[in-house]
């Protein structure tokens, strides 16, 4: 910490009491252990449906249960259509509502707006899988469909499928779900960037939209990664909301409006009536997310150590605690 | 606008020309003038571009919101509150079982997150070095963790070896869901507590877990209890960690080792039925749920700015 503990530190006199150091220890190791616990376990209930099916686990499409078939490909393919769908979505529409929160609206309005979208990110998937469920799906089924089957040239894109859930539906759900964080973090790191980078650009003969484009923007760029890169984590790992739109189909899709599965929803919807070897392959599945997500969470984590560490970046003492906060 | 790299092969004089003055600068203002408009349609367009965004992300947002307000509004009554869920087909009911249920477990859930939280945020503050590292990052990665990933453990950890469903066993997949953000929340908010403040009690010779208790757990309280209202904002929520856990339950469940209900559990049986009557109650059940989070997110956001004013 500071300098006297410092001090007493190095002449070997911290006079740490046993009890505190217990529970200081204690709690670093039992968080740990946990962490260890849920990696291994996994990992270990999940290896006889590795070892049975070997890389095919990964690359095959067929998941037949009853031929001893388990192959996740389809699943992992759906997961990051699905995912690219939402973040292809939720990034302009995120980074374009953080700059018309802090860069045009007046702060009259834009604060009371950006607290509003705040709280929303406290929404829990289940109540957005609700509305995507009971509302949105009518909605695709009667209007949304009909109305991008008859856009040209694109028409391919959006055959078949008159169902009303299935993977775009999926997609925006996921959008809705991350557009909330997405947005926290990217004004946080819009906000972040100096006042003199934008009266620098503004001093040049900017106009608003320049100071954006060449200086705000590119000053937030390790915050927006982080953005983007932690809302591609929840998107991935999602399955609640997904399991109740997506249509639970196991083949490739046919279009974007056939209907998939994804590896969350894949777990919901296998994991009670599994046994046996399938279980075992449906833990599988989770092991498989865990990685996708993790590789998602790490890179998210170093873009924004990156964002912190970049000075024109670092928020003042008072911001950090609500930049923290809006994250969790 | 390139410049001519090549000397004019021009008479001087007829550059100064009254014609030629005037014919450059009509190029000069034309290209300007034609630049500065094309820069504000640009930038009018852009503008306009990202408010078409913010309504874009408002709406179904509002739009949620809305639904969930209006199709739950019609469910509440008093009944649902203090009534069980009645047979299929039965008009009335309510949900107190779900109600009295997410409280016990997300209780529990709390009382186990909460100290471990504690425990490692403090083990963070006060060792630097590559442990401590690991364990921030640990925490960071774990905080992004599937929850249907931590309902899954839990089943596989507790559910196979006892036999049992448990309301306790989703106490204990949500805590693992929350100590990642309660060990962010509270080191931020003791990360805020001067070092002069530790320096200036230790300097007084008081041991280090008195300097924890007295200065620093007192002086970071309203960041403390802020961060950790959030993850209980969080948590409250979460249906995928319950899903293989708790089973549901039909009856008022006390004890935290049987089978028990919850309300994400409910709104997730009763939204995918077909009946009305169950939608309605999954919907009233959501938007309890919400005012919950709402009431518990605001009264984070409250507390804080009262402690902080009262503390100046």
């Amino acid at each position: 910490m500071g300098t006297v503990s410092e001090v007493l530190a190095r002449r070997g006199r911290r006079p740490v009491g046993p009890l505190y150091a217990v529970v200081r220890w204690g709690g670093a190791l039992v968080f740990l252990a946990v962490v260890v616990a849920l990696v291994v376990s996994l990992v270990w209930q999940s290896a006889p449906a590795f070892r049975h099916s070997g890389f095919g686990f990964i690359f095959s499409g067929t998941w037949n249960p009853d031929a001893g078939q388990f192959g996740a490909g389809v699943f992992i393919v759906d997961t990051l259509l699905t995912t690219g769908l939402a973040l292809l979505i939720a990034i302009p529409v995120g980074i374009g509502t953080a700059a018309a929160l802090t860069e045009f609206l007046p702060r009259r309005i834009a604060g009371p707006l950006a607290t509003g979208i705040d709280l929303l990110a406290a929404v829990p998937s289940i109540v957005v899988g609700l509305w995507g469920l009971l509302v949105l799906v009518p909605i695709f089924e009667r209007h949304v469909e009909p109305f991008l089957q008859k856009i040209p040239f694109l028409k391919s894109l959006f055959s078949g499928g008159d169902l009303g859930s299935g993977i775009l539906l999926a997609s925006v759900v996921l959008a809705v779900m991350c557009l909330p964080t997405m947005v926290a973090l990217t004004r946080i790191a819009f906000q972040g960037v100096s006042v003199a980078d934008r009266e620098a650009a503004l001093a040049l003969g900017g106009t608003h939209w320049q100071v954006v484009r060449r200086a705000v923007i590119p000053g937030a760029r390790s915050g927006i990664e982080a953005a983007v890169t932690l809302a591609m984590g929840r998107a991935l790992g999602e399955a609640i909301a997904v399991a109740l739109v997506i249509g639970g189909g196991v083949s490739l899709p046919h279009s974007l409006l056939g209907t998939g599965t994804t590896l969350g929803s894949a777990v919901v919807n296998f994991f009670s009536e599994a046994i046996g070897l399938q279980r075992s392959a449906v833990i599988g599945l989770v092991v498989v997310l865990l990685a996708f997500t993790t590789v998602a969470n790490v890179v998210g984590q170093l873009f924004r150590q990156r964002a912190n560490r970049t000075p024109t970046l670092s928020a003042t003492d008072e911001e950090l605690p609500e930049a923290e906060r809006a994250v969790a | 606008m390139t410049i001519d790299a090549a000397p004019p092969r021009m008479d001087p004089s007829e550059l100064l020309s009254p014609e030629s003055i005037a014919r450059r600068r009509a190029v000069v203002r034309q290209t300007s003038s034609l630049s500065l408009r094309r820069r504000r349609i640009v930038g009018n367009a852009t503008r306009l571009a990202c408010y078409v965004a913010l309504v874009i992300a408002l709406v179904p947002l509002v739009a949620l919101i809305a639904y969930t307000i209006g199709r739950g509004a019609k469910g509440l009554s008093v009944a649902f509150f203090t009534q069980l869920p009645v047979p299929q087909g039965v008009p009335g009911g309510g949900v107190e079982n779900a109600i009295v249920g997410t409280l016990i477990i997300v209780g529990i859930g709390a009382l186990m997150a909460i100290p471990i939280g504690l425990a490692v945020a403090l083990f963070l503050v006060e060792r630097r070095g590559r442990l401590a590292a690991v364990i921030r990052f640990v925490a960071d990665v774990m905080s992004g963790i599937p929850s249907i990933a931590i309902g899954v453990f839990a089943y596989a950890l507790f559910v196979v070896p006892t036999g049992h469903y448990a309301g306790i066993i989703g106490s204990f997949a949500l805590a693992v869901l929350m100590v990642p953000i309660v060990v962010r929340a509270d080191e931020v908010a003791m990360r805020a507590v001067p070092d002069d403040l530790w320096d200036a009690a230790l300097a007084l010779g008081a041991r280090p877990s008195r300097v924890a208790r007295s200065v620093v757990l007192r002086s970071a309280l309203p960041g403390l209890v802020t961060g950790n209202l959030l993850a209980i904002a969080r948590a409250i929520g979460e249906t995928a960690p319950l899903l293989f856990t708790i089973f549901g339950s039909q009856v008022l469940e006390g004890d935290p080792f049987h089978t028990m209900q919850a309300m994400p559990y409910l709104i997730y049986t009763d939204g995918t039925q077909a009946d009305p009557h169950l939608q309605t109650i999954a919907w009233a059940t959501a938007l309890v749920l919400l005012v919950f989070i709402l009431l518990l997110s605001i009264g984070a956001r409250l507390f804080a700015s009262f402690m902080t004013r009262n503390a100046r």
